[in-house]
């Protein structure tokens, strides 16, 4: 099972993963995979985005990959992908997720 | 109601004006996130699931339609446009951003609020009954005595870094509407033979992953000893309770460990100590403090008689509402009115910034400017002359917020769980929602009448659901959501923990499940007198087991 990056940005505390060219984006079907043979780039990784000061609360989750999807292991991840589940009012909207704002962008 | 002094508005203002610039250090790097995050814990501002919340403090449950005002402000300016009341009778915003909040720390201080001791292990905010200084059936209104221990207790130097967090209730009533036997310290008040006024000290009650029935460890303790008592206990506490496990760091574990004889005897040794000490409380100070909290000048209304069972037939829904969310009022003429945050399908103790407005907009004309929030996730008018319910329900019910269902089945408790807590292991809310689609029928609510239904996304029992008449707690397994069902708790003064009656339900099958455990109920109560805890009490589990789960 391979692992993705994934924490929060500093300021508007949205929820980001790492991505191959090493930017911290919203989308985590463009988290980068960390396979068991790659733990030291992963390690490397985390360190750096470390060092930025700017993403916090960084942790690995265990994903799949189905047909071509990343799929986390925990429920709890799916929804912090994609948002609360709950509808927010009786009329049956969807909060949507928390997004970046313009000073949000993070590279390691 | 309470209105700053000259120290209270210096320290909020320079603890506003601290954290404002260890945001700024933050953001500009000069602070790391290790040596950050206790800071903006300090101020009640946690990292969550998809963003940051800011838990602001609810002092004793008591506003101000100003202070409202306010919250329904900075709801629209910082936020999305709603909070979350909490069970602390506290409010959370779930989607502020950093850079946001010295701004809206200091929006709160201009209203005489903040979030400290929101967090952290320290004594968090002190909730009292939510018709406290209204209630018919009051000893005594908590609210002066509260204020005083949010004095005592704020920015204790002694008391800020204590083996846990730490959560007192006060109820000015025999009756129990404030959960104090499930709190560190309870406080209920009393009257000694000599008629003097004080009060019964409960310690050690709790729920989280080990529920526990506060203790009595002193039935009389009067106001001027007052502060003497709870400091020797937090002293005891602060010295014996445990810091090598996070999970047994509670004063409710040390007691239960300790014995409470054995705590008792520390508590009156150090209570020997600092007993007419500089903690004492001269009656004048309490009288001076008192003043903030007079009752407001009601009108001699002349007797009015309610004729619900009329209004039920002019008006189902409007009599439904006064049936159910009126409260006995100590002034002939008023009545005390619950608005329910909890409409047919929507997140329990949410409201939107105009539904507040339109709540902060009755209060000032209906009830002297003031406001409360229940621990049950609800808003309360606390003073409302009787013959003005009519334009209050039509206000409310243009708001979306004339449920009358105050007690009922809809009526429940719910975590916000995994849509937004980074500690849930399972949802919440979805689960609330759909109980109550399946329960919004007025005429089924009726019928089931007073049930208490509280939900918890984790074993930190936030949803309180150790004590819901039926409790339902949403745990992980094997990466998905399940829920364990209890049935038989109680939080008021008949204080009781529920039962798990078997293995858990997934998501879908929980609305059913609570469905056959209410049939259960209609089937066997002796009659439409007998509640559903007291059924549960006479019969005990077995009816309720072969409803979820088949004769054995």
């Amino acid at each position: 099972m391979a692992e993705i990056l994934t924490g929060n940005e500093l300021t508007s505390g949205a929820t980001v993963y790492l991505d191959v060219h090493g930017n911290w984006v919203e989308d985590q079907q463009a988290a980068r995979l960390f396979e068991k043979e790659d733990a030291p780039a992963r390690d490397e990784a985390i360190a750096l985005s470390k060092k930025t000061q700017r993403i916090i609360s960084i942790d690995t989750e265990k994903v799949s990959v189905v047909d071509g999807r990343i799929v986390p292991e925990r429920l709890r991840e799916r929804i912090r992908a994609v948002g609360p589940t709950a509808p927010a009012s009786p009329d049956g909207e969807n909060w949507d997720r928390q997004h970046l704002g313009e000073d949000g962008h993070v590279s390691i | 109601m309470y209105r700053y002094d000259e120290f209270d508005a210096a320290f909020v203002a320079e603890r506003t004006s601290q954290f404002a610039d260890q945001v700024r250090r933050r953001l500009s790097g000069e602070l790391n996130e290790d040596q950050f995050r206790p800071l903006r814990l300090m101020n009640g501002l946690y990292l969550q699931l998809h963003a940051y919340m800011l838990r602001v403090a609810v002092p004793y449950g008591t506003l101000s339609s100003r202070q409202m005002r306010r919250l329904a402000d900075i709801a629209r300016k910082y936020d999305r446009g709603y909070g979350h009341f909490t069970t602390r009778q506290n409010i959370q915003f779930n989607w502020p951003k950093l850079k946001d909040i010295p701004e809206i720390l200091s929006d709160l201080a201009s209203v005489e609020m903040h979030a400290i001791q929101t967090s952290g292990n320290c004594i968090r905010n002190i909730t009292t009954d939510q018709f406290a200084g209204a209630a018919a059936d009051e000893i005594v209104d908590p609210r002066p005595v509260a204020e005083i221990l949010r004095q005592w207790s704020s920015l204790h130097p002694e008391f800020s870094y204590l083996p846990r967090k730490f959560k007192i209730a006060m109820s000015g009533s025999r009756h129990d509407r404030a959960a104090i036997r499930f709190h560190d310290i309870g406080l209920q008040a009393a009257v000694n033979a000599a008629g003097e006024v004080g009060w019964e000290v409960w310690i050690g009650g709790g729920l989280g992953r080990t529920p526990m029935i506060g203790k009595l460890i002193n039935s009389f303790v009067p106001n001027v000893h007052l502060l003497a008592y709870l400091e020797s206990i937090m002293r005891v506490y602060n010295r014996y309770g445990r810091r090598d496990n996070k999970y047994k760091a509670r004063i409710k574990i040390l007691v239960h460990e300790e014995g409470l004889e054995t705590i008792k005897g520390q508590v009156e040794a150090e209570f020997a100590e600092v007993r007419g000490g500089v903690l004492t409380l001269p009656q004048a100070e309490l009288d001076r403090i008192g003043i903030y909290f007079s009752p407001p000048d009601f009108d001699l209304v002349p007797s009015t008689k309610l004729d619900v069972a009329r209004e039920k037939i002019l008006n189902p829904a409007y009599g439904r509402w006064l049936e159910n969310n009126l409260h006995p009022h100590r002034h002939p003429g008023y009545a005390s009115v619950t608005i329910s945050l909890k409409p047919i399908g929507g997140a329990p103790g949410d409201a939107t910034a105009e539904q507040m407005e339109v709540v902060a907009d009755l209060a000032e004309r209906y009830s002297f400017s003031e406001l409360r929030v229940t621990h049950e996730q609800n808003l309360v008018l606390p003073h409302v002359d009787v013959r003005e319910l009519l334009p209050v329900f039509e206000a409310l019910s243009a708001a979306g917020l004339a449920e009358g269902n105050i007690g009922e089945i809809t009526d429940m408790i719910a975590c916000p769980g995994m849509d937004y807590c980074a500690l849930a292991t399972a949802r919440s809310i979805p689960i609330a929602q759909a109980i109550s689609h399946k329960f919004a029928s007025p005429e089924r609510q009726n019928e089931v009448g007073d049930l208490k239904i509280k939900i918890s996304g984790c074993i930190n029992a936030c949803g309180h659901h150790h004590v819901g008449h039926i409790g339902i707690l949403g745990v992980e397994k094997k990466g998905g959501e399940l829920y364990q069902i209890t049935v038989g708790g109680d939080a008021t003064e008949n204080a009781s923990v529920g039962h798990i009656l078997g293995p858990g339900f997934v998501a879908e099958a929980v609305p059913d499940a609570i469905d056959r455990l209410v049939d259960a109920y209609l089937a066997h109560r002796q009659g439409a007198d007998e509640t559903f805890i007291s059924a549960f009490r006479r019969l005990g589990d077995a009816p309720f087991k072969e409803a979820l789960y088949g004769a054995a």
